[in-house]
């Protein structure tokens, strides 16, 4: 834990920027942050700050459960490249999107995205650790392996990453060994795409996350 | 005949675990003849022709072709005419929806609902150690699975793992291997050593009850239950019985996995039919 002091420095630059910071406002928090930090303590970093806002205790209540998943979007949102993630995800068919509809996508899967997964970060974290493994660097590509820990059981998560602007972000996420979220949804965008046009794709998003929002997070275990 | 069979497997196991010392220390040769491939002994460890056991923390320089291969990644760019995504034929298809239906309705009508009072009532310990217990049992699976694929050290590992898990772990329902990275080998089963002998998937398939599986992956299944104590249980109606206990104590670990998997896809049966695919050949290259 060297990073305690700059986690508390994190820490309490959050808490100043505070609540009042809505999306488009908490992109310099990112950028003093993660600027020419290394793949791995890019990933550090923010992990260390969503684990810090799941345990923050005032955070916690339930009365701050929108606050809490408001901090938990802001840092997760600029760890990811949603551009390079919506490219690949829809793979060879993206060059007969438009510009309009591309931007769309994009804006959609990364609202999805942050539903589907965020949302169940934050309505499942029981305190499981993240050991970092180590980076394998090839600019201006990277992994970052690392193992998450729960209880007994031990789940292989790898980064791919990306740098940008002297920020590494992430593109895709491979579990157990190699299980690519991104080829996963390319596939089933590729089955979509083979018989419909890229605004039924992009309908069905919005159909989508009109669901993830009717029912509230989920609370499963 | 299976009170025969339980006894023979005891002594043999205790008569080893004797001769061993502890399992927890490095094997000796003349553990078993049959689960150690003659190459192997703890001195050939370090030796170039050993095949690649990557521990992925040990050094850091040089880079494993499992890493390598996560290195490049070039897949999914629209600039990328070449399709790079490992694809199994999906001949079935309507009938595998079909069955995904069936087993989707018998996972929300009958298991989970099932599941969730089994966990209310079990404790998690006394889950816990069925758990242990039901996959020390299926040791003889990935020991012969392991020689099959000519992995010495990863047989030699399973065997020393089983004889400490039954004498120490009490019959396995308790795991003290757990702690020792050096006896907890990837499992291996026959639809993985079919595949290293280059056999390929063939087409999709979607089995009642058990879930995404390939034709080669299924016939794997059926071999490997030959090696399962399980299936030996008389009479059939018994086995089938101790085998979907075995499933249910599994499952009610992992309540909620299922849904949550649903709910992140577009389409649920081509997201479940890739990332079995996928977790099927990341354990093919490992």
């Amino acid at each position: 834990m060297t990073d305690n002091r700059w986690l508390f420095i994190l820490t309490m630059m959050c808490l100043l920027i505070g609540h009042s910071a809505a999306g488009a406002e908490a992109k310099p928090v990112a950028a003093v942050s993660t600027q020419d930090m290394t793949p791995m303590q890019t990933v550090q970093t923010r992990i260390d700050q969503i684990v810090a806002a799941l345990t923050d205790p005032e955070l916690s209540k339930p009365a701050n459960k929108v606050a809490q998943r408001d901090r938990i979007w802001e840092i997760a949102i600029p760890m990811f490249d949603f551009t390079e993630i919506s490219r690949r995800t829809v793979g060879a068919k993206w060059t007969t999107f438009s510009e309009a509809e591309q931007k769309r996508f994009t804006d959609l899967f990364t609202r999805f995205l942050g539903n589907t997964y965020l949302d169940k970060i934050q309505g499942e974290y029981h305190n499981e650790k993240v050991t970092y493994l180590k980076e394998l660097i090839k600019e201006p590509q990277a992994v970052v392996r690392t193992k998450l820990v729960r209880d007994n059981a031990e789940l292989p998560i790898d980064y791919r990453m990306k740098k940008e602007d002297g920020q590494w972000k992430i593109y895709d996420i491979l579990v157990e060994d190699g299980v690519s979220l991104v080829q996963n949804y390319r596939v089933q965008f590729q089955t979509i795409l083979q018989k419909e046009t890229p605004a039924q794709l992009i309908e069905r998003l919005e159909v989508k996350i009109k669901e993830q929002q009717a029912q509230p997070a989920p609370q499963t275990k | 005949m299976k009170p025969i069979l339980l006894a023979a497997v005891l002594m043999v196991a205790i008569a080893s675990w004797l001769l061993a010392g502890c399992a927890g220390a490095r094997p000796k040769a003349d553990f078993d003849p049959e689960a150690i491939d003659p190459q192997m002994s703890p001195a050939a460890e370090t030796s170039p022709s050993q095949p690649p056991a990557k521990p992925s923390t040990e050094d850091s320089s040089a880079l494993s072709d499992e890493e390598a291969s996560l290195l490049e990644d070039d897949s999914g760019l629209p600039e990328d005419r070449s399709e790079e995504i490992y694809t199994v034929a999906d001949p079935l298809e309507p009938f595998n929806r079909a069955i995904y239906v069936f087993n989707d309705k018998l996972y929300f009508w009958v298991m989970k609902p099932v599941a969730v009072g089994y966990r209310a009532v079990v404790p998690s310990p006394a889950r816990g150690g069925v758990k242990n217990f039901f996959y020390n049992l299926t040791a003889p699976v990935r020991i012969v699975n392991n020689i099959l694929q000519g992995k010495g050290q990863a047989a030699e590992a399973e065997w020393a793992r089983f004889l400490y898990n039954s004498t120490v772990g009490v019959l396995g329902f308790g795991n003290p291997a757990r702690n020792n990275p050096k006896l907890n080998p990837k499992e291996e089963d026959l639809g993985l050593t079919l595949a290293d002998y280059g056999i390929g998937d063939g087409f999709y398939l979607m089995l009642p009850f058990l879930g995404p599986s390939t034709l080669r992956d299924s016939a794997g299944l059926v071999g490997d239950a030959f090696l399962n104590p399980v299936a030996y249980i008389n009479p059939w109606e018994a086995s089938l019985g101790v085998g979907a206990y075995n499933q249910l104590n599994n499952l009610s670990f992992r309540i909620g996995d299922y849904e949550s998997l649903k709910k992140a896809a577009m389409d649920p049966y081509v997201s479940f039919r890739n990332a079995y695919i996928q977790l099927r050949q990341s354990k093919i290259r490992q």
